[in-house]
């Protein structure tokens, strides 16, 4: 009985198409400025995730909504129909982008370097529809999951859990900055009433003289 | 008789030396304002487009004040010496009239001091700078004014914004609407330039990767000279006013003990 229920927790560890849920993209560090700014986000790169993929895999990285992250189908090619980056928000949830070949990820970094992915640094394909998989601004403050996906030609081989969700910044309008009216300060007060005195005590005396 | 003659010469050379302080006084101030007039580091065009450079119009004040104040301790020099009522009575009267207008240019400096808060010079750097849009010709003008400080204060004080580099990320801004933040979370100033004056990595900027960008705040050097300006005025005129009261007291007082 034991060996049916073993089974049981290992096709239940796999993600529902057999594939690793492996560790789910992080922001980089705080002490990045520009880690979260109102239309991108900073990312650690996925060194020493994907250990078990051939050489020419492919990593991808998915921005969703997270309305898209439960029924999310991994085989739909990226780029492809219900993925295009300039249609995200408007007719699709999800889009890809980010593609590079595994071997930019080599494992263990240097220690000192900075390994990390902006997401949305792309302006110039924002708008240009020959260019679905344009790692392109994120159209509103979100929130966001994000996850990688490898794929070996297009099949998927692994894939990591869907991040937390991020939140991107949202400006406040400039006009809303309060800008008091002139308080007075101590030393104004001081020598105002000082200097009122003194003034006033010449003109008393030029009276009395004359 | 003798004891008072005494009295009369020890109240004239008082005078005397009053006068003469008074006259160095005011050649100080006058030089005083004229280094502040000349805007050493060009901070005037951001007073400017407040619409309100008081602090500037209390210092060329200072200047004409401190030079009639060189010039009336001259004449009450003499006019003490000679023990002239007439002299005395100008003096006395033109004294006041300087002593008012440098009490104005005290009280000046130092309430619009209380005005240019850091809030102030925020709203105004989001609102002008790199504004493309100006409304009239005046607008433009202070437009350019404001954009042209901040790009060379930026540069010189490898500082970002009024409190940090955060300021463009908080608030909406006329720069924001010309420059997408994914390209610019801040204007390019911001950036650790190299001798030629480009950014030395554009992306570490970006990023926001401490020692490729300024993140601290440029207020501290706009408060720093502005406090110096204010204070110099206000202050070191203030101490003038106080020394001149007793000058004039003195006066007044040997006056009334002058024989016609």
């Amino acid at each position: 009985t034991m060996l049916p229920l073993l089974l049981l927790l290992l096709a239940a560890a796999h993600g529902l198409d057999g594939l690793t849920d492996l560790k789910a993209p992080v922001l980089a560090s705080t002490s990045l400025g520009g880690r979260i700014t109102t239309s991108t986000f900073v990312l650690d790169q996925p060194r020493c995730i994907f250990t078990n993929v051939p050489k020419d895999t492919v990593i991808w990285l998915v921005v969703a909504d997270p309305k898209a992250v439960p029924d999310f189908n991994n085989s739909v090619e990226p780029g492809g129909p219900g993925r295009e980056f300039q249609q995200f928000l408007n007719s699709t949830l999800a889009y890809m982008t980010l593609n590079t070949t595994i071997l930019n990820y080599p494992c263990p970094k240097n220690p000192g370097d900075i390994t990390v992915l902006r997401v949305g640094s792309e302006t110039s394909c924002a708008k240009d529809k020959t260019r679905p998989t344009c790692n392109g601004p994120l159209p509103g403050p979100g929130p966001y999951q994000v996850k990688f996906l490898a794929l070996n030609g297009s099949k998927p081989v692994a894939q990591t859990r869907w991040s937390d969700r991020i939140t991107l910044r949202t400006a406040q309008p400039s006009g809303s900055i309060a800008v008091p009216g002139s308080g007075h300060s101590a030393g104004m007060i001081a020598l105002t009433s000082i200097l009122s005195i003194l003034f006033a005590i010449l003109l008393a005396g030029l009276v009395a003289m004359l | 008789m003798a004891k008072s003659d005494d009295g009369i010469r020890i109240l004239q050379g008082l005078l005397v030396f009053g006068n003469v302080v008074t006259g160095m006084c005011g050649i100080a101030l006058t030089a005083e304002c004229i280094f502040f007039v000349s805007d050493p580091h060009g901070l005037y065009p951001l007073l400017e487009a407040t619409e309100n450079d008081d602090i500037y119009a209390a210092a060329w004040i200072g200047i004409f004040v401190g030079f009639a104040l060189f010039a009336l301790s001259i004449l009450g020099i003499v006019a003490v010496i000679k023990s002239n009522r007439t002299l005395l009575l100008v003096y006395i009267i033109l004294m006041l009239i300087t002593y008012a207008f440098e009490m104005a240019s005290c009280i000046t400096a130092v309430t619009q001091r209380d005005f240019l808060t850091p809030n102030l010079f925020l709203k105004q750097m989001l609102e002008r700078y790199n504004k493309s849009e100006a409304d009239n010709n005046n607008d433009k003008w202070m437009t350019e004014g404001v954009t042209k400080t901040w790009d060379k204060l930026m540069l010189q004080n490898q500082c970002c914004g009024v409190q940090g580099a955060s300021d463009w990320q908080e608030y909406t801004s006329a720069f924001r609407r010309t420059h997408s933040d994914a390209d610019y979370p801040w204007p390019h100033n911001c950036c650790v330039m190299n001798a030629q004056g480009s950014p030395i990595n554009l992306d570490g900027c970006k990023l926001g990767v401490p020692g490729y960008y300024n993140s601290n705040g440029c207020y501290d050097a706009i408060s720093g000279p502005m406090n110096t300006h204010a204070w110099g005025v206000a202050w070191f005129g203030f101490a003038i006013l106080c020394w001149t009261f007793f000058v004039l007291l003195g006066t007044m007082f040997y006056w009334s003990r002058v024989e016609y």
